[in-house]
């Protein structure tokens, strides 16, 4: 069972990703994607701690995220589980995306 | 534990990742080899499900089943949808996973994830039966 929600809030596209994102539910966050870029976010911060399990197909919509928000819109990933993480830096994401345990506003 | 069998399509990855799970379990794999073979079985089983079957426009079922012994557990993913040869995939380079994500292809990194994450890989297709076999060793 997968879940993504947004919203956004002084600019910045806050999503909550919960638990598993496979290429079955990798439309869903796709969409919660398209419906945040159509806002013009200046940030976007993904909640990740309850997320827990995430496939290539998760990947593809980050890099569709990155692609879709332009260079400029900095992706922030918060509380990414250890296996998450480790899927993340093996496929190179933590030279693009800023990847933090938690989530301070400034 | 028997063997799973469903039709082959994206509603069956949940099931195939429980089924994987529970025989990480049995095989009282650590917590960070059980999620890289279930990671990898998703990971093949999506490829068979969308590549195999969907775009070679076939429909089917896709089966699992696990055996272990001392040493190690072994899971065999069966289809008989297109055969594809994982193994025959080019990683990404350093180059590639080095790219920032706004220059990114999209796509070519989930066999790459797949196979770095687990002990053991073999794939073979006979008689229009494909078998992905991924094993894990056990833990002493």
């Amino acid at each position: 069972m997968f879940q993504s929600t947004g919203e956004i809030i002084d600019g910045v596209a806050k999503i909550t990703l919960k638990g598993e994102l496979d290429a079955a539910a990798s439309g869903q966050f796709k969409d919660t994607i398209e419906k945040m870029a159509e806002q013009n976010p200046k940030k976007v911060v993904m909640f990740m701690e309850e997320l827990d399990f995430m496939a290539s197909s998760g990947l593809r919509v980050l890099i569709f995220a990155k692609q879709k928000m332009g260079a400029g819109v900095d992706i922030h990933l918060i509380g990414c589980q250890e296996p998450v993480l480790n899927s993340l830096e093996m496929s190179g994401f933590h030279h693009s995306v800023y990847l933090q345990e938690t989530y301070s506003e400034v | 534990m028997e063997a799973l069998q469903l039709p082959a399509t994206l509603d069956a990855l949940g099931p195939i990742r429980d089924y994987v799970s529970e025989a990480s379990k049995k095989a009282g794999l650590e917590r960070k080899a059980a999620y890289n073979l279930k990671l990898a079985i998703d990971e093949i089983a999506t490829n068979v499900i969308l590549h195999g079957y969907e775009e070679a426009g076939l429909s089917g079922e896709i089966k699992i089943s696990f055996e272990m012994n001392d040493e190690k557990i072994v899971l065999v993913l069966e289809d008989r949808g297109k055969p594809y040869d994982s193994r025959r995939h080019e990683d990404p380079s350093e180059a590639d996973l080095e790219l920032p994500l706004e220059e990114r292809a999209i796509g070519g990194l989930g066999i790459f994830l797949a196979l770095k994450g687990v002990d053991g890989f073999d794939y073979q297709s006979e008689n229009g039966n494909n078998r992905n076999v991924f094993s894990m060793n056990r833990p002493n």
